[in-house]
């Protein structure tokens, strides 16, 4: 059965006297995948900020039962890695309150390919391995859901099957994943739900 | 290692590799303390003397101005603090780490050298370690107070104006309480109520500055 774990009730937000987002409804259940899709400036960014607490709506109600299930690992446009750390290092001081011992650190490295750039500053680093090391942290943290915007951007075909996986068995070990892209998503090895947003 | 020190560690590591930025406030005491001498050259050297703590008080407080600004702003750009604020169970315990760090990164080396030079430039032995006292409880209040502000103007561009507008009028009680328990000393007048004072403005802002951080936080992020 799947739990509830955030419901968003009539959600509005405006800025500067512009709609944004009006009088939405989301239910986020375990074991399920949602993306959000839409045109640019259509406010996709700013409904996962919502999802996740940064951004505070107008009116509307937000049920969260984060609480219950563990915390929320959010990837955003920026990547949320330190240049002057490694790979590990990036890895190993991540999160402030989860400690990860060194094997559970390799062996997420080497689900994503990246053993050889594991002692690589992270600013050596192309787009897309930085991309690789966000997704990394939220695949190693013990978040129940994860937030990415754009999470397929700046990746090669093996990275986006290797991210395709980790979201597999994310959603079978009862997390979720909300996605944010610019068009619909299909034939991926997972049920997804895919929402438009105008 | 608990999650604190964790935190600290972190900076730590970052700043290692940092190259020679760490130096920098060092530098910039050298150079004001340079200029100062230089200026009131011509000045009697008693006079000089008199003057000592209150020219190492001051280029402090500039520099721990200059500072403000780098303690959440790399996390903001890189998007670390995103995280940070998301999972905020315990952001005031995080903040305080990265206060502690930015402080003893920024404006311990300051602390420790200051009264360094201030001997070399003829001050009393008694007066310095009072000073180096002084030093030491009024710069981390300063970090303190500073880091409400550098969290508040954190989304604004041309955010370092505006912090030093908003801390320096903050910053003139410490000034006061420090100059004036250095000065006392070289007199030879009691200087304890002084020094009391500033771990008491130390301790008020140890407890408000965390919680103050972390709603200005996420408004800077919103």
């Amino acid at each position: 059965m799947n739990n509830l774990l955030i419901q968003l009730k009539d959600i509005s937000l405006s800025r500067n006297d512009k709609s944004i987002i009006r009088d939405m409804s989301l239910d986020i259940n375990s074991s399920t995948v949602l993306n959000i899709y839409g045109h640019n400036g259509s406010g996709k960014t700013t409904l996962l900020k919502i999802l996740t607490g940064i951004t505070e709506p107008t009116s509307g109600k937000i049920i969260n039962n984060i609480d219950q299930y563990g915390s929320i690992a959010y990837i955003g446009h920026k990547h949320g890695i330190k240049n002057n750390l490694t790979l590990n290092e990036n890895l190993l001081y991540g999160d402030s309150e989860n400690f990860y011992n060194q094997n559970m650190i390799d062996k997420v490295i080497g689900k994503y390919n990246m053993g050889k750039y594991k002692n690589y500053l992270a600013k050596n680093l192309s787009h897309g391995q930085q991309k690789k090391i966000s997704l990394m942290k939220a695949n190693i943290s013990s978040s129940r859901i994860w937030v990415i915007d754009e999470p397929y951007s700046a990746l090669d075909k093996d990275s986006v099957c290797i991210v395709d996986q980790s979201i597999c068995d994310h959603i079978n070990s009862e997390g979720a994943v909300i996605m944010s892209n610019h068009e619909l998503i299909a034939n991926k090895p997972f049920n997804i739900n895919n929402i438009e947003i105008n | 290692m608990n999650s604190f020190l964790k935190n600290i560690k972190k900076e730590f590591l970052i700043a290692s590799r940092a190259g020679l930025e760490v130096l920098m406030p060092v530098m910039y005491l050298f150079i004001i303390m340079v200029f100062f001498n230089i200026s009131i050259s011509y000045v009697e050297k008693d006079i000089i003397v008199e003057l000592i703590p209150l020219m190492v008080w001051i280029s402090c407080l500039l520099i721990c101005v200059l500072n403000l600004e780098t303690i959440f702003k790399e996390d903001y750009d890189d998007g670390t603090l995103d995280m940070f604020v998301i999972n905020d169970r315990y952001i005031e315990r995080d903040i305080m780490a990265k206060v502690i760090s930015h402080w003893i990164l920024s404006n311990l080396p300051v602390v420790i050298i200051a009264p360094v030079l201030s001997l070399i430039l003829g001050l009393d032995v008694k007066t310095t370690y009072v000073l180096f006292i002084t030093l030491l409880i009024g710069t981390p209040t300063m970090s303190l107070i500073g880091s409400i502000a550098a969290a508040l103007t954190l989304s604004l561009k041309k955010n370092k104006i505006l912090i030093s507008i908003i801390v320096l009028p903050m910053y003139i009680p410490i000034l006061i309480f420090g100059t004036s328990a250095v000065n006392n000393s070289y007199f030879g007048i009691d200087y304890e109520s002084e020094i009391l004072m500033m771990i008491i403005i130390f301790l008020i802002f140890l407890l408000v500055s965390p919680i103050a951080c972390s709603k200005a936080l996420k408004i800077s992020l919103d």
